[in-house]
């Protein structure tokens, strides 16, 4: 072997021993507590039953379940819904916003920095503070309604607006996301393009359309595929806004998982839901990444 | 020379060691010291229990030290959330473990526990008079409130630390009054009550919270019907009976017609504040959340305030009731350790300093809680609610255990389903019969899943 060729393989040999630690964490705090999910799912797994956890003598039985099983059915349209509407308003909302203040001013500049602070929030306040608006006893919106003589119906119980109420939770805390990528696309775009295509004498539309568009389109494609991904950990809003309620109205995959494990101690059949959850989300994204290098190869 | 100095040495040392006997000898005289501490059976044992986070806890850690002082052992007391503990004790105590010498049974764990031997006998201990002392008596625990400890042979394998008792508190009497309404005793009059009290001087006929599956069952039971064919033994769901579903009506139509809005998303908390602040003027729920009314310095109707047993269904009458109980694993290391802890927390005198010194009245002490002492704490504006949290929590060991739907591990499954019905009824989704049907076919689904027979 060349000189060239030892170094090289020393080098290869270094970099193998310096990830390894990495490598080592990563495959004990993410891989195998999925190995455990995994194989917790093909059990009938239940904190009631000893011997249940190694039980392993129907392994497909909790997935032959799902199918059959209507809430389960029911949570991932109700995820759909979710995902759908949350992402769509997320998307469409925050380059909107990210258009509307992308603008030379010291004030917007300042101004758009208290855009950004429901995104920060944790989770768990997120959900306090619209439990606060959406309770009729405390909420601000409730009383202003009162002042118009406007009676407004209990939105997390409703059965027309638990899921819009929801919705609109989610997309105040995420919609900061969407405007911060497509402002960062924004400010890449050479100034030249637009106006060239104003002398050419385009309208406001058509620059949009023709020029922005098209330079924001890979980051729109990004923020809706981690929005979507992200859609699915919507737990702490249902938790406390809902409960998944009112009936099974705004009951999603996760929620139903967590109820079965930590309602009902079905350990195993709640790692199965999980495991379907979860290929789901992984087919989804991976969906997304094969559609963005086909664009790719095709442009 | 050597000799002789060694000799002199150890008839000093012996001079020295029956002065310092004799002193001891004397001191011991003068200053006799109790009994447990002078054995200290106990020393260099650590004894380790746990249970969930309770107020009962809280206290009790206060008095520990002094449990630690006269029997030389330590205790290692481990408190978690409500779910994290009854996971973490099914899963020890289902797979032999022996990490715990004593534990919290919770209620709704109890006959699963009972019944599959998890548990230590602890007649073994009470009857035997040198591990217990008469007075300790464990026929003064209230029977009621033992009754999800016992297997059907009467053997007992826990002893209640904590009761619930479902009362009725009643915020506006002054408006009741003004109106000529009385306390309501029955369904029906309960109904009337609520629409003539709801809307006057924007006060709420009644409020109730999420849990539908603790608040539903007494109606559904004082209508005639049940939640199991007949547990613990037939747990098969009866939730598709006419007596669930003439239940369900009535109870949502109070919660649709009479409540305030958004109760379906109330928590207890909730409930509470709209009782103590007048907005709501019945709340349907344990002691320990009703009782405030009276007794919390956040009420703001003390003066307008009832606290009465809730009304009787048209066939039977069965408020909720619930204990929460002490017990030793099977496999536990220190097991008469253990009883000696269980003996002291639960003892008379204990009870009493807990009543006493922190105002805490829901123990399970019959003697303690009959006693003037407590009486006078718990008696306010004349109500006499040791009499009637007493009364409640007895109920269930005078004939049928009505309660035992409720001790049966089966019960989370189909409890679920019970709230999910009751909100799509309420919220027009479904009417009660269509309801409780779907949640039939659910909760059976649900424990054949989890490997019921049914």
């Amino acid at each position: 072997m060349s000189e060239e060729g030892l170094l090289d393989a020393g080098r290869r040999r270094f970099n193998r021993w310096a990830l390894a630690p990495s490598l080592i964490i990563l495959f004990a705090i993410a891989v195998l507590p999925a190995l455990y999910l995994l194989a917790a799912s093909f059990t009938p797994f239940q904190l009631t039953t000893p011997g249940s956890a190694t039980d392993f003598s129907s392994p497909l039985r909790n997935y032959r379940l799902l199918p059959g099983d209507p809430r389960f059915v029911n949570s991932l349209i109700v995820q759909a819904k979710l995902s759908f509407w949350g992402v769509s308003f997320q998307v469409l909302l925050g380059m909107l916003l990210a258009l509307l203040l992308h603008v030379r001013s010291g004030f917007v500049e300042f101004a758009r920095t208290f855009f950004l602070i429901p995104m920060v929030l944790p989770p768990i306040v997120v959900a306090v503070i619209w439990k606060l608006i959406y309770t009729p006893d405390i909420s601000p919106l409730y009383y202003a309604a009162s002042l118009v003589h406007v009676t407004l119906p209990s939105l997390t119980s409703s059965v027309d607006f638990a899921l819009i109420s929801i919705i609109v939770a989610d997309t105040w805390e995420w919609l900061p996301f969407t405007f911060l990528m497509v402002l960062a696309a924004l400010q890449t775009i050479p100034d030249e393009f637009s106006e060239a295509a104003l002398v050419d004498g385009a309208s406001r539309i058509q620059i949009f359309y023709y020029v922005t568009l098209p330079f924001i389109a890979p980051i729109l494609l990004v923020s809706a595929m981690f929005r979507l991904i992200d859609s699915v950990k919507a737990f702490p809003l249902i938790f406390l806004l809902t409960g998944g309620g009112p009936g099974s109205l705004t009951e999603v995959t996760n929620y139903y998982a967590y109820l079965l494990a930590f309602d009902t101690n079905e350990i195993g059949y709640s790692s199965a839901v999980t495991v379907v959850m979860l290929l789901l989300v992984a087919s989804i994204s991976l969906g997304l990444v094969w559609m963005g290098h086909r664009r790719e190869a095709v442009s | 020379m050597g000799h002789t100095h060694a000799t002199r040495a150890a008839a000093a040392f012996s001079r020295r060691k029956l002065l310092r006997a004799g002193a001891a000898a004397l001191g011991a005289a003068a200053f006799p010291m109790p009994a447990i501490a002078q054995s200290k059976p106990f020393s260099g044992v650590t004894l380790h229990g746990a249970s969930f986070q309770h107020r009962f806890f809280t206290l009790l850690q206060n008095y520990i030290p002094e449990f630690e002082q006269q029997t030389g052992m330590k205790v290692d007391l481990q408190l978690s959330a409500f779910p994290v503990y009854n996971q973490q004790a099914n899963l020890e105590l289902s797979s032999g473990g022996s990490a715990y010498d004593f534990v919290n049974v919770t209620f709704i764990l109890a006959a699963r526990w009972v019944a599959a031997g998890l548990l230590s006998n602890l007649d073994e201990f009470t009857q035997d008079a040198n591990l217990t002392p008469a007075d300790w008596n464990p026929k003064d625990f209230v029977d009621g409130a033992q009754v999800p400890y016992r297997d059907v042979k009467g053997a007992t394998f826990g002893y209640s630390w904590e009761g619930g008792a479902m009362l009725m508190g009643l915020s506006r009497m002054d408006l009741m009054e003004k109106k000529g309404l009385a306390i309501p005793k029955t369904f029906a009059e309960l109904q009337q009550v609520c629409a003539a009290i709801n809307g006057t001087d924007n006060v709420n006929g009644i409020v109730s919270f999420q849990l539908h599956h603790w608040c539903l069952p007494p109606y559904i039971q004082g209508f005639g019907g049940n939640i199991f064919r007949n547990p613990p033994a037939d747990i098969m769901p009866m939730l598709n009976s006419p007596e669930a579903s003439q239940a369900l009506d009535y109870y949502a139509n109070l919660l649709k017609n009479y409540a305030p809005r958004g109760v379906l998303t109330y928590t207890e908390d909730q409930a509470r504040q709209s009782l103590l602040t007048g907005r709501s003027n019945i709340f349907i729920h344990s002691s320990s959340w009703v009782t405030p009314i009276l007794l919390s310095n956040e009420s703001k109707v003390k003066d307008t305030s009832r606290v009465v047993r809730m009304p009787a269904g048209p066939v039977r009458d069965c408020p909720a009731s619930n204990s929460q109980g002490l017990g030793i694993p099977k496999n536990a290391k220190n097991k008469k350790a253990a009883w000696e802890f269980i003996k002291w927390a639960l003892s008379p005198e204990i009870s009493m300093r807990l009543v006493k010194e922190h105002g805490h009245s829901s123990i399970c002490r019959r003697s303690v809680i009959e006693s003037e002492d407590y009486r006078k704490l718990n008696t306010v504006n004349g109500q006499d609610l040791g009499a009637l949290y007493l009364e409640v929590l007895e109920l269930p060991a005078k004939g049928e255990n009505y309660m035992a739907y409720r001790t049966v591990r089966e019960f989370p499954a189909v409890g679920d389903v019970i709230n999910k019905a009751v909100e799509q009824v309420v919220t027009g989704q479904l009417s009660a019969q269509d309801a409780l049907k779907a949640a039939q076919d659910q909760a059976v689904a649900n424990l054949r899943r989890a490997g019921s027979a049914l």
